[in-house]
């Protein structure tokens, strides 16, 4: 019933994981930790909102789906024909959530009773889809709201904002919620169809930290998983691909909406598809510390925009990376949003020719992004969340700690000379509407 | 363990091998009095970004990274009837940074808290100006959030009449503009002088190693402030406000007046009352208002023991006011009537206990736990005493704590559109 089955310490990390995959494909990652009182499990699908495009389970014609479907199956996920499983973990007193994000979906729930059967609530209820006419008329309702919601959000405009003008013609560039217009084409006939191609236990990962046994885990998991009866597996044949195009990239646009300060976002798009090896995920590492030597808190640049008044303590340089798309954007309220962006774009254009990249800044920067690792995994969530993130790539969360403790000043400067392209770059504005 | 390091300067150490850091936090306690809260605010921005050895906020990032990665942050919060400024500091635990993090961890808080950047004896004129000028920014920006908008709209309505409930732990524009060098300098001085200062460390630490660190903060004797936790409202007339935005979600709240004795057996059946009325995906208003009739995106309520204070907030389509309020009242009358299940009680309170053990791995909420037990002795802040307590209710107690809510306060916060 288990296949492989491994046990590998980190003592850089103090920490121990325990892996296997059973026959159906399902891979398991499994973190005890006795000091603990809960335990967090999370059951994710590689199945995300970019998704939007793919060939079902069976056929050879590719679909396009209505945005928003992935975040759409999540929720009716929980709703069964006689029962919500949501309650079922409240029964015990357990929390569940779920998430969808660009590239995967998760459920999850934690405990510190009744580990067991939250356990098999969560496998069952995830393994268990049912989708009917009218229990999807009543989602559409719920969804809605949540999607006006963030409509009455700046930041979140902001954010979509300049994501869509480095992506018109890909779907991160659409919030996983969808809209109101592309959730109203969701049938139950599509979330089966989606449900059928993604669901499937080789394209899962269950990943457990907290207070309890592994061997146990596995036990019951396999168990379970043997108890049910699963279509053979399929290949999964994707159509959203890699988008590093710069010829489509919308170089500016604004909006006015209700808020008090403008907000000034650019955007920088990532041309090379990074591979999800050791040799991608240390290119990621890279921009992530390069961003930080050259915008972070510590930067001659930032206290200089600081005292001038160009930039308030919102002012974040963040760097997006996943399958299909890798960007940076760099944004902030702003009293003069064109200021703000256009010195963002002449520190880009100056490629890797940046006054901040030194090795001792480096040194200090590496050591704090160690620190601030280790000080992530005092959360069990935030250990369960990193690793599952992780899970569909051949590098597993702990080991991201070698990838980082041997990154160079030289992976950085060549980071810079890649990633900091003029050509690559939008804005996008956020203005105060005029009074009436 | 509690130790006092002189009158009114107490250190707190709790050690555990659970986590992977140690948590700093060194509090200033005082009365809660509105006129001081801008004042408050602005000094923890102004400590932030500029004491004598980092004169800028580059300089004290670069000290933080040294350190590891450690997190600092200065804040601003009120509990009841008085108002503190924390200032905490995460470091990387010293058996994994192998590095004497926690020395040099109270050596930074000594530089930034106790020797500010002072060039003729009163803080930077341009670092004034800078930060006012942020925290204006912010405070101005604090309605772009609506259900913050509406949330702090409704505890100015609740608590009218009283500065120092109504107004929120950050003070308002206008105080913040009355805010001079010499009144901030003054606040500076009154806080490190007459504060009551509670010192928490959390982490694999000993007394005997941080009690000698603690000491070298070099805080003063002052003599002991009266302090109180509890704040009860006195009962007023219904009060009504209807605001307008351009929003595409309405916003509902009732606020309440939720009478009990802080840690006492109302305590406890207030907080199993507002978990089953509001207060878990469980609860009456999640399940019928949110779920059953798809009449809001959020249903929630939630109960502030410090002030007495139950406030319930929706996100709804304005055009359903009326139902929804109507709903809300239905879902508050089925407790305080008992039309409810004892299985679902019992799985509201086994909720409450599964939290609590979950929040013991959080290393927050146990600094938190000895804060509030060196402020009240009431608190307990071991989980056992907890679950007795919670155990303890009984469903007469939820519905009397149901039916003794009173309505205060209703805010309204409509669109533009449908005026």
């Amino acid at each position: 019933m288990v296949k492989v089955s491994t046990q590998t310490d980190y003592p850089a990390v103090g920490e121990t994981l325990h892996e296997a995959t059973l026959d159906n494909g399902l891979r398991l990652l499994l973190v005890p930790r006795p000091a603990y009182h809960q335990t967090y499990a999370m059951f994710a699908v590689n199945y995300g909102g970019i998704d939007v495009r793919y060939q079902p389970a069976g056929k050879q014609e590719m679909v396009d789906d209505p945005e928003g479907i992935a975040h759409f199956l999540e929720h009716k996920l929980f709703e069964k024909e006689d029962h919500d499983a949501f309650a079922l973990f409240g029964q015990t007193g357990a929390s569940a959530n779920a998430f969808t994000s660009t590239t995967s979906t998760a459920y999850l729930f934690s405990t510190s009773t009744q580990l067991a059967q939250n356990l098999t609530t969560l496998l069952d209820f995830v393994q268990d889809p049912y989708f009917s006419t009218q229990t999807v008329a009543k989602e559409k309702g719920i969804i809605g709201q949540e999607i006006q919601m963030y409509q009455d959000d700046p930041s979140w405009l902001l954010y979509y904002g300049i994501v869509g003008n480095l992506y018109p013609n890909h779907p991160v560039a659409r919030d996983v919620t969808g809209t109101v217009a592309s959730i109203g084409k969701i049938t139950p006939e599509l979330l089966y169809q989606a449900y059928r191609t993604f669901y499937q236990p080789s394209n899962m990962t269950l990943t457990m930290v907290g207070n309890f046994d592994p061997a146990a885990i596995l036990a019951q998991v396999a168990a379970n998983q043997a108890a049910k009866t699963f279509a053979p597996a399929t290949p999964i044949v994707r159509g959203v691909g890699f988008d590093g195009d710069l010829a489509e990239i919308l170089p500016y646009r604004a909006a006015d909406l209700p808020v008090i300060r403008p907000k000034s976002a650019v955007g920088l798009k990532g041309q090379r598809d990074l591979e999800e090896g050791p040799a991608g995920t240390t290119v990621k590492l890279a921009i992530e510390v390069l961003l930080e030597m050259v915008f972070g808190d510590s930067s001659p640049l930032y206290q200089q925009w600081y005292d001038d008044g160009l930039v308030d303590d919102s002012f974040a340089a963040d760097y997006t990376a996943s399958r299909t798309f890798n960007y940076a954007t760099f944004s902030g309220d702003a009293d003069d949003p064109s200021a703000l962006s256009d010195a963002v774009a002449a520190v880009i254009a100056r490629g890797a020719d940046q006054p901040s990249l030194t090795q001792a800044r480096f040194d200090r920067i590496k050591q704090a992004a160690l620190g601030k690792y280790y000080m992530s995994l005092n959360s069990l969530e935030q250990t369960a969340g990193q690793l599952s993130a992780q899970s569909f790539t051949p590098v597993n969360a702990f080991a991201l700690v070698d990838l980082l403790k041997g990154l160079t000043l030289a992976d950085v400067q060549a980071a810079a000379a890649e990633f900091f392209d003029a050509d690559a770059l939008s804005v996008f504005h956020v203005r105060p509407e005029a009074k009436a | 363990m509690r130790i006092q390091l002189t009158t009114g300067v107490y250190l707190n150490v709790l050690s555990t091998a659970q986590f992977k850091t140690t948590r700093i936090a060194v509090h200033f306690i005082a009365p809660a009095h509105a006129e001081t809260f801008a004042a408050r605010t602005l000094l923890t921005s102004v400590l932030e970004t500029s004491s004598a050895r980092y004169p800028t906020q580059a300089a004290l990032s670069a000290a933080l990274e040294a350190l590891f990665g450690a997190s600092f942050g200065i804040g601003v919060a009120k509990d009841g009837s008085t108002h503190r400024v924390t200032a905490t500091l995460n470091l990387v635990a010293d058996q994994l940074a192998q590095a004497p993090l926690l020395e040099q961890g109270f050596a930074l808080l000594r530089e930034v808290l106790l020797n500010p950047l002072l060039p003729e004896g009163d803080f930077s004129q341009s670092v004034f100006t800078r930060e006012q000028k942020n925290l204006e920014d912010y405070l101005a920006s604090l309605d772009e959030d609506r259900q913050l908008q509406a949330n702090l709209a409704t505890q100015r309505l609740y608590f009218e009449g009283n500065a120092d409930q109504a107004t929120p732990s950050f003070g308002t524009v206008d105080q913040l503009a009355q805010v001079t060098l010499g009144t901030l300098k003054a606040t500076y001085q009154a806080m490190i002088a007459r504060d009551q200062i509670e010192i928490v460390v959390l982490g694999n630490v000993t007394d005997e190693q941080v009690e000698p660190l603690a000491q070298q903060l070099g805080f003063a004797q002052r003599p002991a402030v009266p302090l109180a936790l509890s704040y009860r409202p006195p009962a007023a007339a219904l009060r009504e406000q209807t605001a307008f935005a351009h929003v595409n979600q309405a916003k509902l709240n009732l606020a309440y007046l939720a009478p009990s004795t802080l840690y006492g057996r109302e305590h406890f059946a207030n907080i199993v009352m507002n978990e089953l009325f509001g207060g878990s995906p469980l609860s009456l208003l999640f399940t019928n208002v949110r779920e059953k009739a798809s009449l809001a995106y959020y249903a929630n309520s939630n109960f502030d023991p410090f002030r007495q204070y139950l406030v319930v907030q929706t996100g709804i389509d304005g055009a359903s006011r009326a139902r929804v309020q109507t709903l809300i009242e239905a879902q508050l009358a089925k407790v305080a009537g008992g039309a409810f299940s004892d299985a679902l009680l019992a799985q509201i309170k086994e909720g409450l206990l599964n939290a609590r053990q979950a929040a013991y791995d959080s290393p927050r909420f146990l600094a938190r736990q000895e804060f509030l037990h060196a402020l009240a002795a009431a608190h307990q802040p071991g989980y056992a005493a907890f679950a007795a307590a919670i155990t303890a209710v009984t469903k007469q107690e939820v519905m009397n704590a149901a039916q003794a809510l009173k309505l205060q306060a209703v805010y309204f916060l409509n669109e533009q559109e449908a005026r």
